[in-house]
């Protein structure tokens, strides 16, 4: 090891031992390790970068209307500001494609987040934390986003089930990640919305490490199947009352440096679609690959 | 403009791949096993992780069902093997004992875990 790399680790390693949560950028709550998800949003305030994001899905011609086809690809980067308190970029490159007709391409408008971390309990494996996502009107190409913005409040929650008794061992590998989130639209055409998801997750890596070592060859130990929700109920307007929404079953992978994940994409309703697409994610552990730059506040310590 | 967009996500990763050894440190596998049930008491408690660890800034105790620290407090990395951290215990009766390790990996992050196994001699 070089001197200058050397004498870095000591002092941050010293640093550490001071603020013994000072690197813990990665998702933790007590020995839970929370992964980053793809249709809804971790509760974790802390140094990200999705890299790419890709969604598909369509739905077939019917009724004289005649299939269509979109591909998404987005980023999303998350940066601790102050202890436990984030904001984020993120956005989508959009495709679609209607039969007989030139594709259309273009940015979707950019999404900023800021989330705090109001409360954690260690021994309980749960996190509560808040933020506002907003949309900003008419910063993606025109004919592919909107021209208004949306603010959204919304609280979000993740829960390990490691508490519970060993009568029940194989369940202590679960865990709950979630989001509350209520959407205002600056215009008055666009309803506002009430924003519900929640992940369900069963981690292989908490089963192996934390509760019986079942013998799991690689790549399987690494995986975390998970079910996500990702729903939204219109509350006004022409559209009150009616809800789209995805139900999103697949497999997040943990390497030593990222996260892959593919979920299928499958609409709850006729309103959302009526094909299974599919979404593909690499999660960059950005802290792992640039310990000197990433998972740590810009002021203040953790 | 699709075929742009794989050539930069292509160029981020390969920028990105060559520092793929930062990283935490996770159990990888222990002896005894996590949650496993043996007949005889270990010499040694063995964690194997899933990168270099520092052994001057990480530790292994293991305790028994009253919460007593029964390990010689004698955490020492492996002479050859720069992932595996080892205790040593004395002799262990029977019960459940619960390892509670606290690491820091070569590139200075801190990861920390516990889990169990129970001794239950044929006697």
């Amino acid at each position: 090891m070089p001197l200058g790399k050397k004498a870095f680790a000591a002092i941050v390693i010293a640093a550490g031992l001071v603020f013994p949560h000072l690197l813990l950028a990665h998702g933790f709550v007590g020995d839970r390790f929370f992964p980053p998800t793809i249709a809804t949003d971790d509760p974790f305030a802390v140094d990200e970068l999705s890299l790419p994001s890709i969604t598909a899905f369509g739905d077939p011609s019917s009724d004289g209307v005649p299939a269509t086809r979109e591909v998404d690809w987005g980023f999303e980067f998350d940066k601790e500001i102050l202890p436990h308190f984030a904001i984020g970029v993120s956005d989508d490159f959009i495709s679609q494609s209607e039969r007989g007709q030139p594709s259309t391409y273009g940015w979707d408008n950019i999404e900023l987040t800021a989330k705090y971390e109001l409360w954690h309990n260690d021994p309980h494996e749960a996190i509560v934390s808040a933020g506002l996502i907003a949309d900003i009107a008419s910063s993606g190409t025109e004919n592919v986003s909107d021209s208004f913005s949306t603010l959204a409040p919304t609280v979000y929650f993740g829960k390990g089930f490691g508490d519970l008794p060993e009568t029940v061992n194989f369940l202590r590998p679960l865990a709950v990640t979630g989001e509350l989130g209520e959407s205002f639209p600056t215009s008055s055409d666009a309803a506002n919305q009430f924003q519900y998801g929640f992940a369900i997750e069963y981690s292989l890596p908490y089963l192996q490490e934390e509760v019986k070592d079942i013998g799991l060859p690689s790549p399987l130990k690494d995986m975390i199947p998970v079910v996500e929700f990702a729903l939204a109920t219109d509350e006004n307007r022409a559209t009150g009352g009616l809800t789209t929404g995805t139900i999103n079953p697949g497999v997040l992978w943990q390497t030593p440096w990222c996260e892959l994940g593919a979920e299928a994409v499958i609409p709850v309703n006729g309103r959302t679609g009526s094909r299974v697409g599919f979404t593909v994610d690499v999660w960059i552990y950005i802290d792992d690959l640039f310990p000197k730059v990433f998972g740590y506040p810009i002021f203040g310590k953790d | 403009m699709k075929r742009q967009l794989i050539a930069i996500t292509a160029i981020c990763f390969a920028l990105l791949l060559p520092a793929s050894a930062w990283a935490h440190a996770f159990l990888d596998h222990a002896d005894p096993k996590v949650g496993s049930v043996i007949a005889s008491s270990p010499d040694e408690i063995k964690i194997w992780f899933t990168q270099e660890i520092e052994p001057d800034f990480s530790s292994i105790e293991v305790r028994d069902s009253r919460g007593n620290e029964v390990d010689k407090q004698d955490t020492h990395k492996d002479s050859s093997d720069k992932k595996l951290l080892i205790v040593s215990v004395p002799k262990l009766a029977d019960g459940q004992y619960t390892v509670t390790w606290k690491v820091v990996s070569t590139d200075t992050h801190h990861t920390h875990g516990d889990f169990s196994f129970t001794v239950k001699s044929q006697s």
